[in-house]
């Protein structure tokens, strides 16, 4: 059949043409004796990737004999599948940090305790609610590269205009409650114009009541502390005082993008929030006739020992337990912890150090307009008070459902402490289920 | 010998594609079968434990249930569907001048990325700003009503999800066109002679002759609804109050958010065995009035 034998040849061709094509690619990192290549696997994307290049190629100028190679805007998920597949990358990030207590609870995560001891860093020159974001059950299995913090933003010219003082921000929650009353602004038709206060994170609101999420005792879950539900109960007056929850969520519905000039606060949509240390940075960029305010959070009148609290953020590095260049990893994640690197990065990123030293830094705080709001937020986050959601093997669900749980609130479906009570009952037996 | 070369090199030409379905498809199914029995999460290895995924599923009445009564009230869908793609079928199945920029405005919606459709909704959706409350809220005033929340409104969710869908009913009109025009013009000839009028002729010989794609339109409906999952995963994540918690996303939450990749297997084949029933009661009913020509009926 000379017609097959035709196609046999052809196909013969075309492989080798395929292999010629592909196998360069296989090869195209050049293999030098003497220099480790790091895959890092990180979250950002953009202009934040391209700040985090910065830092990277600063690494790879310094450490020649390791060079890191960074994938961007990588999914969380994406790098769970590497795990499993058995080929993980060196290094990366958790977009959402929720992800770190099941990661290492299932021994994903190389553990790093050993080399933080080595590596003459101290666990005193470390911000509060830093290296706690990086353990789960008592061991180290992430370093934090900086930090997210939450302080209370205002709008002074909104103050102004209902006769309120434009440097007095409120104090207590209580007082918060009384300016978001005053400062919503409503249509002939009703509706809202202007939301006082936009309901913020309700696990901002948790911590700033001292709740508590996790028994540190058992490690279960306490959904239904009591101080929980108060901060629902504050919640939901919150959500009252300013037209009910149909009425906040359709004015909600309409708001921008945060990142750019339709961000709802500069627009005039908001007379206050409570929102992250970028935002100074984003209101000089996007809105810079904006004249605004940045003040710790308020706390709750009946508790002035919770004053100054804040909520935390981190961005998360681990090394997978099966890293064929563990040492190397770790001299990257060591790298990212010097006062240098701290800062390089946080001049770019807007985050705050998590090296306590680095906070000082002047050129942090001063300079450009911006940097006077920015470092209010640095010091927020050295309160005592500040607090992270503690790492759980089922933070993600634990989540999802006090989110839930406050959108019942809103409506009126549930009380506070029932809805906290249903979390309670859901998250306390997924924890058993885990522990089994 | 020849004859075992020529089958030998068939195989060998199919192989691509037996490799792809041995390994990528046939595996992964039977291997989400052995999981839904266990403990699996993903990062340790499966541990058996029989029944309890499903038992856990089955008698979870804060999500698994009203993630399923969600997709079945997306079944309201279908009828609606059925009635508006057949209604402009009908419409741009007329010889009128300039009918194909119609079919194909009608069209357009259909072929658009679900993503960017979502995303286009999410304004149109908008309660304070959107495309749609700008025309309803003139015409509510008079009688002191304001228009819904939508996507804002536990109650108002699901409807705005089916109208958005229903706006991209393009793609099974174009399917009923293309029957339409394959309906023998002797057939209608023979009805006018008997007498009978646009409407008879619409309801006895029209749509018994399309009755074949009336009933894939409406398996494929089936199919679809069960499996609704970009809209919500984009729009709303299952709020407000999880009321657009649809069965699909709540499975992707087992597996991505939760590590329950055994519970979210028992739930993939749950589905399965729940889209097989409302596809095999379809096709029963199917015999009593789906027409198929040279056939004896």
């Amino acid at each position: 059949m000379p017609s097959i034998m035709r196609i046999n040849r052809l196909l013969l061709i075309m492989s080798i043409v395929l292999a010629a094509l592909v196998l360069p690619a296989c090869q195209h990192r050049q293999h030098d004796p003497g220099v480790v290549h790091l895959r890092a696997w990180t979250m950002w994307g953009g202009d934040e990737a391209e700040a985090f290049q910065v830092v990277v190629d600063e690494f790879n100028r310094t450490h020649p004999h390791i060079q890191v190679h960074n994938l961007a805007a990588v999914e969380d998920t994406k790098i769970i599948r590497a795990i499993v597949a058995n080929d993980p990358p060196e290094i990366f990030t958790l977009r959402d940090p929720g992800y770190l207590g099941s990661l290492a609870g299932n021994g994903a995560l190389l553990c790093l305790d050993e080399f933080f001891k080595q590596s003459g860093l101290k666990e005193s020159d470390y911000a509060p609610g830093s290296l706690s974001q990086c353990r789960y059950n008592g061991k180290l299995y992430a370093m934090i590269y900086l930090m997210d913090c939450f302080a209370l933003l205002w709008n002074k010219d909104a103050f102004r205009e209902v006769g309120l003082d434009p440097e007095r921000p409120p104090k207590t929650l209580s007082e918060l409650l009384e300016y978001a009353r005053k400062l919503t602004k409503r249509d002939a038709n009703g509706r809202i114009v202007r939301i006082g206060m936009m309901p913020p994170d309700p696990l901002i609101i948790i911590s700033a009541f001292g709740g508590q999420f996790i028994d540190p005792k058992t490690g279960m879950p306490t959904a239904d502390h009591p101080r929980n539900i108060e901060a629902l109960e504050w919640y939901q007056k919150l959500i009252e005082v300013q037209g009910g929850a149909e009425e906040v969520n359709a004015f909600q519905a309409g708001f921008g993008q945060e990142m750019g000039i339709n961000n709802p606060f500069l627009v005039g949509k908001v007379a206050m929030m409570i929102n992250g240390q970028w935002n100074p940075y984003w209101f000089q960029r996007y809105g810079p006739k904006v004249r605004y305010g940045a003040a710790p959070i308020p706390y709750p009148d009946q508790y002035p020992e919770q004053k100054n609290p804040t909520w935390l953020g981190g961005n998360i590095f681990c090394i997978p337990v099966n890293c064929k260049h563990p040492k190397e990893a770790w001299e990257f994640l060591r790298w990212t912890q010097t006062v240098e690197a701290q800062v390089l990065f946080a001049s770019t990123m807007h985050g705050v150090p998590n090296i306590l030293a680095a906070r000082k830094e002047r050129s942090l705080r001063e300079g450009e307009p911006w940097k006077r709001a920015f470092a209010v937020f640095m010091d927020v986050a050295n309160s005592p008070n500040a607090r992270h959601f503690p790492p759980t093997p089922i933070t993600g669900l634990y989540q999802y459902e006090i989110y839930s749980a406050v959108d019942f609130v809103r409506y009126g479906t549930k009380t506070p402490a029932q809805a906290l009570r249903d979390v309670q009952k859901r998250v306390y037996r997924e924890m058993l289920f885990w522990r089994r | 010998m020849r004859e075992r070369q020529r089958n030998l090199q068939g195989w060998l030409f199919v192989s691509p594609w037996l490799v792809g379905f041995f390994l990528f498809t046939l595996y992964p199914i039977l291997a989400s079968l052995y999981y839904s029995f266990c403990d699996y999460r993903v990062l340790s290895p499966p541990r058996w434990v029989g029944l309890a995924n499903y038992v856990a599923l089955l008698t979870d009445r804060d999500y698994f249930l009203p993630s399923l009564w969600n997709t079945l009230f997306m079944l309201i869908e279908l009828p609606l569907a059925l009635i508006i793609g057949l209604t402009m079928a009908l419409l741009l199945n007329h010889k009128i001048p300039g009918i194909g920029i119609f079919r194909t405005i009608y069209y357009l919606p259909s072929i658009m990325p679900v993503v960017a459709v979502a995303v286009l909704w999410l304004w149109v959706l908008n309660p304070q700003y959107g495309l749609l409350n700008a025309v309803l809220t003139p015409l509510l005033a008079p009688f002191g009503l304001q228009p819904p929340g939508w996507l804002a409104d536990p109650k108002w969710s699901k409807p705005a999800f089916i109208m958005m869908d229903l706006w991209a009913v393009g793609g099974s009109v174009v399917i009923y066109l293309a029957s339409l025009q394959n309906v023998p013009a002797h057939l209608y000839e023979a009805a006018e002679i008997d007498g009978a009028g646009a409407w008879h002729k619409t309801l006895n010989v029209t749509l018994p002759m399309i009755s074949p794609v009336i009933f894939y339109n409406l398996i494929m409906g089936v199919i679809w609804t069960f499996q609704y999952f970009t809209q919500t995963f984009i729009m709303t994540q299952g709020g407000p109050q999880n009321s657009t918690l649809f069965y699909a996303l709540y499975l992707f939450y087992n597996a991505f958010r939760d590590f329950r990749m055994g519970r979210a297997c028992a739930m993939a084949w749950i589905l399965f065995i729940l889209t097989l029933i409302a596809t095999l009661i379809v096709f029963r009913t199917s015999a009593r009035w789906v027409y198929y020509e040279g056939e004896r009926g």
